[in-house]
């Protein structure tokens, strides 16, 4: 089995990202996702995003938040981090500030990215772990962000 | 003490995944063991078997949505709570469950 590194692509991985507000990190990640050509277009991939956002918290706490958008626009199956050079407000478990922007691409032919949905529940999973939060969030290179999951 | 539950989130994607991590790291701090089932997108892995929910001394349900399998359960002590409690105060969660069974 393909390790849970597999889904970290330094392409779609920005350190340092500058953004005012919610809105600008999610377009900013979803630009990331468009040149490694993961999805065709930004804006129907944001909507789908912000589908998501209206069925409850993506800040889970501790200044990370997982936004996602399962949408017809993705062509590959993914995740983009962004570190941000500066909290910003973002609706969350425990009213944290969010450095962290992690945002899901998945696509709704679920059944033939069976292996890439599965190594994403493991990598998700892995943000359960105060370890790997520690080091995220001291990270201060893609490859940092990288072996923070290790 | 014996705890078996299931996760499940609204998308499937990474909520479920979290709190199963979440639960079953304070569940084993406080000395439990801990089995969790996950319901995503990816389907059911990590299915409970009849015996470990028979043994069970709690049914924990962080879920957000409808799951499948409830039956399975009847006739034992259920917790129903959102995985959004599961993620932010999982130690706290697993503490109550002492309580309330009277569980050291």
């Amino acid at each position: 089995m393909e390790s849970i590194t597999s889904v970290l692509d330094p392409k779609v991985i920005k350190i340092g990202l500058n953004a005012k507000n919610k809105h600008e990190v999610i377009v900013q990640l979803a630009e990331l996702f468009k040149k490694a050509n993961y999805i065709d277009k930004v804006d129907p991939f944001v909507k789908d995003i912000y589908l998501r956002e209206r069925e409850g918290l993506t800040g889970i706490g501790q200044g990370i938040a997982i936004p996602h958008g399962k949408s017809d626009d993705v062509k590959h199956i993914g995740v983009a981090i962004g570190i941000l050079s500066q909290g910003i407000e973002w609706e969350s478990l425990d009213n944290e500030k969010i450095r962290i922007v992690i945002l899901f691409a998945v696509s709704n032919d679920t059944d033939s990215a069976k292996n890439q949905l599965k190594l994403l529940s493991i990598f998700a999973g892995r943000l359960g772990h105060k370890q790997v939060v520690d080091k995220l969030k001291k990270a201060q290179s893609v490859q940092e962000v990288i072996d923070a999951f290790k | 003490m014996k705890i078996v539950g299931i996760t499940a989130c609204s998308a499937g994607i990474a909520h479920t995944y979290i709190a199963k991590e979440k639960i079953e790291q304070a569940a084993k701090d406080c000395g439990d063991i801990v089995h969790i089932e996950t319901q995503g997108t990816i389907g059911t892995e990590n299915a409970l078997t009849p015996e470990e929910i028979k043994e069970a001394d709690v049914v924990l349900l962080a879920v957000d949505v409808k799951i499948t399998g409830r039956e399975r359960f009847k006739g034992k002590k259920v917790v129903q709570i959102s995985t959004d409690t599961a993620i932010q105060s999982p130690n706290k969660l697993i503490k109550k469950l002492h309580s309330a069974l009277n569980v050291k």
